[in-house]
């Protein structure tokens, strides 16, 4: 008796495991695979990165030189990312930077952020907190009113979760 | 979230003569919602609310003109610089796609 009913109590826990594991793993399946379809058809198509440019500047080669991007190496928090445009290009009234993009490579719209400047501003230097989905290239290309291209690109970690990883 | 939207900050410098260029910055509340939100309650998708124009305006003239999109920070804050060459108002306005404006004037006073 004693011997028949251990036997059949693990018996019963082994097949009410069993069952549970089945019942649990199917529906999550089921509900994983359900909201991954909704989302993927919620989703924009992302733009790639080198067509933005291409949109935006056309044929035009940006020279990687006299801008500084400062950004943080790793950002623990990709909705808020400090970024800093720093440039030692002349802002006289002949000569002087018209526009600055922001690009994020890895965004569903890569272009971020543009200003346009005057003469006015003495300095083509900006900053500001920019949103990122992943870790991704982050581009910053200025325009001179001549429509000279310069720019500067760093790569920015993103660790979701805050662990530093 | 909706309380506090269009709260402005601005600071310059405590001191500058005729002729420097300062950093401005200035700080908005606003969420920035990217559209692609959902509200975890409802299950629903937040609608896309974000600031698209920011002018800058020095004297009465136009300055800076930036185009922002979903992908600026929620609370965007910004520096950018400016030749405090004249005693005028600097005139900051935003402006988000539900058609709301917000704006906020300082003294540049030169010393």
């Amino acid at each position: 008796m004693k011997e028949g009913n251990t036997y059949s109590r693990r018996q019963f826990m082994i097949m009410t495991g069993l069952a549970c594991a089945a019942v649990v793993s199917s529906s999550s399946l089921g509900t994983l695979f359900k909201t991954g379809v909704a989302e993927a058809a919620e989703k924009p198509e992302k733009e790639n990165i080198n067509d933005v440019l291409k949109k935006y500047f056309g044929d035009r080669k940006v020279e990687m030189s006299h801008v500084k991007l400062k950004t943080p190496i790793i950002a623990e928090n990709g909705a808020v990312v400090p970024i800093t445009i720093i440039s030692d290009l002349p802002m006289d009234k002949d000569n002087y930077v018209k526009k600055i993009y922001i690009f994020v490579d890895e965004n569903y719209h890569p272009f971020t952020a543009s200003a346009e400047l005057s003469p006015a501003n003495g300095k083509a230097s900006l900053a500001l907190r920019i949103k990122m989905r992943k870790t991704s290239n982050v581009r910053a290309i200025l325009e001179t009113n001549k429509g000279r291209l310069y720019g500067a690109q760093k790569t920015v970690k993103v660790t979701i979760g805050g662990c530093g990883g | 979230m909706a309380k506090g939207i269009g709260k402005i900050k601005i600071r310059t410098p405590r001191r500058y003569k005729k002729g420097d260029v300062i950093p401005i910055k200035a700080l908005i509340t606003h969420p920035m919602e990217t559209g692609f939100r959902k509200d975890k309650k409802t299950g629903k998708r937040i609608p896309a609310y974000y600031i698209s124009d920011v002018n800058v305006f020095y004297g009465g003239e136009l300055i800076t003109q930036m185009q922002w999109t979903i992908a600026v920070s929620a609370n965007p804050f910004m520096t950018f610089y400016l030749k405090a060459d004249k005693d005028a108002p600097l005139k900051i306005v935003w402006k988000d796609i539900k058609g709301k404006v917000f704006e906020k004037t300082v003294q540049i006073k030169p010393q």
